[in-house]
């Protein structure tokens, strides 16, 4: 039934076309009853409280207006504002340095690429482990060096105070994904065209001119589905934060994500935090829609 | 496309060659450093970490892999891995084909509603997707991870396929057609081998996407003797916190593999993780 008989002739058009929703309903099912469906179902806890017993309490919006209120998610908030901002900008910046030097034509350019890219292929627990060890305040390798050196003043517990903990996990996460926007913006480069940038130079343009000028909008499409993956990426955190602080120490490197399931988990306050699960959803969501139409507006 | 030297130079070359250099050496030097310590010998590590082990020491190691389980965690792994990467490449491509090769009633809106899938976190979905696990008998058994991993996988596999099946010409469709082929065969048998370079790409992708998957596994497989690796390494860790070698040699036992496949099928890995951002 799903695959029409070529015999039948003659409504083959409209019939063959009918074939397309068989192929794509085994995938859809799957994603609606593992995914939507759940979806939609925390949309429905973030208007009830629940303990995670019996059966939720419809409650409406006040979920929304004690989220609103909710000091803690707001300073959550604000690190992952911190956290996408210099997640983003620190990554492009020298992102686009690395990879306009193996652009303009390094030896060994595609090892570089292969080892910049390593990183990104381990899971977030084993550099979160690795990473605690490097931070480690009595025998990480970052102390240690600095003890070796003579900075013995500086070797403090990175993770373990509140003032460099957010900035100690945050430096690991960009260490993981560097590589990543360096072979992205990689490739980018290679569609730029070598003859303008040639014509530049001729014209007497300064290297930093030829690069602000002529490189970087011919590569505009392509930053910007680097600042789409940052920007939704340093929204969604919770891996590498959640294995080396948990959010602490006292709240300090708290993000939405962590601050989530200490709600949900810790508390058992299910409704609120679907609650802040669908504000996740939706911011994520909205800095995706705004970097897709930035993009179309630099592309019309 | 000739690659002029003169038009590119914007750099000095002994200067550019050591900042490549030095980033490389951030990129590689954690993982290496945590290899060299699950050999070192336990007495040296803390005496000067920096240097090369003065005997290679293969006791962490045995140890990680015995008392730390490890070699259970990789067999967890495995049948997590396996059925989660077939159901997401065999979905994937049929649905891609589908969306690219068909016009029918709800394709858009089917098409759609995946899609947004790419920008919604895990955690959106994991309160009410564990009391549905624990209705339906599969918490805390492998399908309540596998099941939920495929159809997280589906919005980029269905993207991906899509996106490759559209660029393939119609001719050859056209031609199984007038032999009398059903759709399904005219998909398996003439479509889906010209695909082999995009779902050699998902296949890779998803295998390093579900291998270091965490959360879901902590969440859904309470079970110790379920654990996958990065939830086996994570608390391994926490029991061990004082013997870096030991830790250093989970690292060490959890990292071979993944970086093995990644330098095997590099390309592959590259171009799905960059295939969104690169179109």
């Amino acid at each position: 039934m799903a695959h029409p008989s070529p015999r039948k002739m003659g409504k083959r058009g409209s019939k063959r076309q009918r074939a397309g929703f068989w192929f794509v309903l085994p995938a859809f099912l799957f994603y609606v009853a593992f995914f939507a469906y759940p979806f939609l179902s925390t949309v429905y806890l973030s208007m009830t409280e629940w303990n995670g017993v019996g059966t939720p309490t419809f409650t409406g919006l006040t979920n929304y207006s004690r989220l609103v209120q909710d000091g803690a998610m707001w300073s959550a908030l604000t690190n992952n504002v911190i956290w996408v901002v210099l997640g983003t900008a620190a990554p492009i910046f020298i992102g686009l340095i690395i990879s306009v030097m193996l652009w303009t034509g390094a030896k060994g350019g595609g090892i570089f690429r292969t080892i910049y890219f390593l990183p990104m292929v381990l899971s977030p627990v084993v550099i979160g482990v690795i990473w605690n060890w490097i931070y480690n305040p009595l025998f990480g390798l970052l102390n240690t060096g600095l003890r070796n050196v003579g900075l013995g003043k500086w070797a403090i517990g990175w993770l373990g105070e509140t003032e460099t903990a957010l900035y100690a996990v945050m430096l690991t996460a960009i260490w993981t994904y560097l590589g990543f926007c360096i072979v992205v913006l990689y490739a980018g480069l290679q569609k730029v065209d070598s003859e303008l940038v040639d014509a530049a130079r001729i014209d007497g343009a300064s290297p930093w001119q030829r690069f602000k000028n002529v490189i970087v909008p011919q590569i505009r499409p392509v930053l910007t589905m680097v600042i789409v993956y940052t920007v939704i990426g340093g929204f969604n955190v919770f891996d590498v934060v959640w294995v080396m602080t948990g959010g602490g120490p006292n709240n300090s490197s708290e993000v939405i994500a962590t601050y989530t399931y200490e709600v949900a988990f810790r508390n058992s306050e299910y409704g609120y935090g679907a609650t802040l699960s669908v504000i996740m959803s939706l911011v994520a969501l909205s800095a995706a829609y705004a970097a897709m139409k930035f993009r179309k507006a630099g592309e019309a | 496309m000739a690659r002029t030297a003169s038009n590119r130079r914007l750099f000095n070359s002994t200067g550019k060659y050591v900042v490549l250099i030095v980033m490389a050496v951030i990129a590689l030097y954690p993982i290496l450093q945590m290899w060299m310590t699950a050999l070192r010998p336990s007495g040296e590590i803390l005496r000067n970490p920096f240097a090369l082990p003065s005997t290679l020491d293969w006791s962490n190691l045995a140890k990680a892999w015995t008392t730390g389980r490890f070699g259970t965690y990789l067999i967890n792994s495995v049948i997590i891995t396996v059925p989660t990467v077939i159901g997401v490449v065999v979905l994937s491509c049929l649905a891609g084909y589908g969306i690219s090769r068909f016009k029918f009633w709800g394709r858009g809106i089917m098409f759609l509603t995946i899609l947004l899938g790419l920008t919604v976190p895990f955690q959106s979905v994991m309160i009410p997707l564990y009391y549905q696990l624990l209705n339906m008998g599969l918490l805390g058994t492998y399908w309540s991870v596998i099941l939920p991993g495929i159809a997280f996988g589906l919005p980029f596999g269905v993207f991906l396929m899509q996106s490759f099946f559209e660029d393939l010409p119609h001719e050859l469709a056209e031609a199984g057609r007038v032999d009398g082929c059903s759709e399904f065969r005219i998909f398996k048998d003439i479509m889906l081998p010209l695909a082999k370079p995009a779902v050699s790409t998902l296949i890779v992708f998803q295998f390093m996407k579900t291998w270091n998957e965490f959360l879901m596994p902590l969440l859904y497989l309470q079970d110790e003797d379920m654990r996958p690796i990065p939830l086996g390494l994570m608390f391994f860790q926490g029991a061990y916190t004082r013997d870096i070698g030991l830790i250093a040699a989970g690292v060490a036992i959890s990292t071979i593999p993944v970086i093995a496949v990644y330098l095997i099928f590099q390309r592959q890995f590259v171009k799905g993780l960059t295939s969104g951002a690169v179109k």
